[in-house]
């Protein structure tokens, strides 16, 4: 599969060039006004070698994701970043926890853990108060045998 | 005779055995054997549902009545037929389904989060942590989880996420997701699944005491289900008291596993051995 190959590199570029956009949108106090391809592609020069043709698949990319919005400007596209980054830092928190089906995600991402109620909590302090109490029983048996030992 | 004490079978796998079970908490203990016995019976479920249909054949070549034979070995075809069919397609539903969930939301994590060595980190005071699995895997922490919990107890989170990755613990709830999904509505056993759900969870939780020992998985384990409002309103319990109470017990007689192997070589040969007996 070919996509398999330029996929992991896109994805970077994808990171990459929303972080620049996020930068631009956030510098100073006037109103963002956009960025065309060519002024992106500017921005890389010399720091990485990414061809015009591929900030042009890469913006694209982000659009059809709605991760960017466009607006026409004569000839080009202009390019905003559609959310700030912790808008869409918090959507993806809210989508991992509420937005899917419950059965669909619990199966598409695995959780450390979902919420408790209270009644659960008090189960699960018992609990923990057990294995605490082991704890320190293991703890207070080995202290007595290094005591034991250095007599 | 033999194909109907297959077809019996896989009623017997397939809606009794699942209830009876889930019954039997005490495997949990033993929570790698328990989820050797789920899948063996699941498997041995289909393997007998299909299979009796090619043990009515013999019937149909040395019977004195091929013709009335026929009322037998046409719907046995017609049954396995279906269940093939049901199967390959939620198969394919469910795996597609998972994929585009599970790429979508790795594409979003890469973009938003920041990238370290092991981990992507959501710039979030929502403390939280999953993995999304696949072939670009990643486990995924916020930064609340990272501000909640002392490192100990870090490294089990991330060992219990890391767990479920290495043991591919999402081919078996694919697994299972699709046996569910295949079998229609009012002939359901939801029981698999969700006790699936939890032993792969206990068995995570595992990796996570070899790492940082029962007390800081524990005491994770609290601190993360202190810190976030309980899905009530979609009827899902937790996990989480059950699998502090396992912590708690410690691990299982060494004869526990060793009946829940017997219990799945049992239940996924017995249905091999039955087609070999009709054609014997």
């Amino acid at each position: 599969m070919p996509h398999s190959t330029s996929a992991p590199r896109l994805g970077d570029l994808e990171r990459v060039v929303m972080e620049h956009l996020w930068e631009a949108a956030g510098v100073g106090d006037t109103l963002f006004e956009g960025a065309t391809v060519r002024e992106v592609h500017l921005r890389f020069e010399g720091e990485r070698e990414i061809a015009y043709t591929t900030v042009m698949t890469v913006l694209d990319r982000l659009a059809k994701k709605d991760l960017v919005t466009r607006e026409r400007d004569g000839r080009a596209w202009r390019y905003f970043p559609a959310d700030t980054r912790e808008a869409l830092t918090a959507q993806t928190m809210l989508r991992t926890l509420d937005d899917m089906e419950v059965t669909d995600r619990r199966t598409a991402l695995l959780h450390f853990l979902d919420g408790a109620t209270t009644d659960e909590l008090a189960d699960i302090k018992a609990a923990l108060a057990e294995i605490e109490a082991r704890a320190e029983g293991e703890q207070a048996t080995s202290a007595r045998r290094k005591s034991i030992r250095r007599r | 005779m033999i194909p109907f004490v297959l077809a019996g079978l896989a009623v017997l796998l397939a809606w009794v055995a699942p209830g009876l079970m889930a019954r039997r908490k005490g495997f949990r203990r033993a929570p790698r054997a328990a989820l050797v016995a789920w899948q063996a019976v699941s498997v041995g479920g289909i393997l007998a549902a299909l299979a009796a249909a090619p043990a009515t054949i013999p019937l149909l070549l040395d019977g004195e009545d091929p013709m009335g034979r026929l009322q037998l070995v046409v719907p046995a075809l017609v049954a396995s037929t279906v269940i093939v069919g049901r199967l390959l397609y939620a198969g394919h539903h469910v795996g597609t389904r998972l994929r585009r969930v599970r790429d979508d939301h790795r594409q979003l994590v890469d973009i938003v989060a920041r990238h370290e060595e092991r981990v992507r980190i959501l710039q979030h005071p929502t403390p939280t942590a999953y993995c999304i699995p696949g072939r670009q895997s990643r486990v995924v922490l916020s930064q609340g989880v990272l501000d909640a919990l002392p490192e100990e107890q870090l490294e089990a989170v991330i060992a219990h996420e890391d767990a479920h990755l290495r043991g591919r613990h999402d081919l078996l709830l694919e697994f299972f997701s699709v046996v569910t999904e295949a079998v229609p509505g009012p002939l359901r056993s939801p029981e698999a699944l969700g006790e699936v759900r939890l032993l792969v969870e206990v068995l995570a939780d595992r990796a996570a005491v070899r790492r940082s020992g029962e007390l800081a998985t524990a005491r994770a384990l609290l601190t993360l289900a202190g810190s976030r409002e309980p899905e009530a309103a979609l009827g899902v319990g937790t996990t989480a008291p059950v699998r502090l109470r396992l912590l708690a017990d410690g691990p299982p007689h060494p004869a526990l596993s060793l009946l829940a192997y017997s219990y799945a070589a049992l239940a996924a040969t017995l249905p091999l051995v039955l087609l070999a007996m009709a054609w014997a």
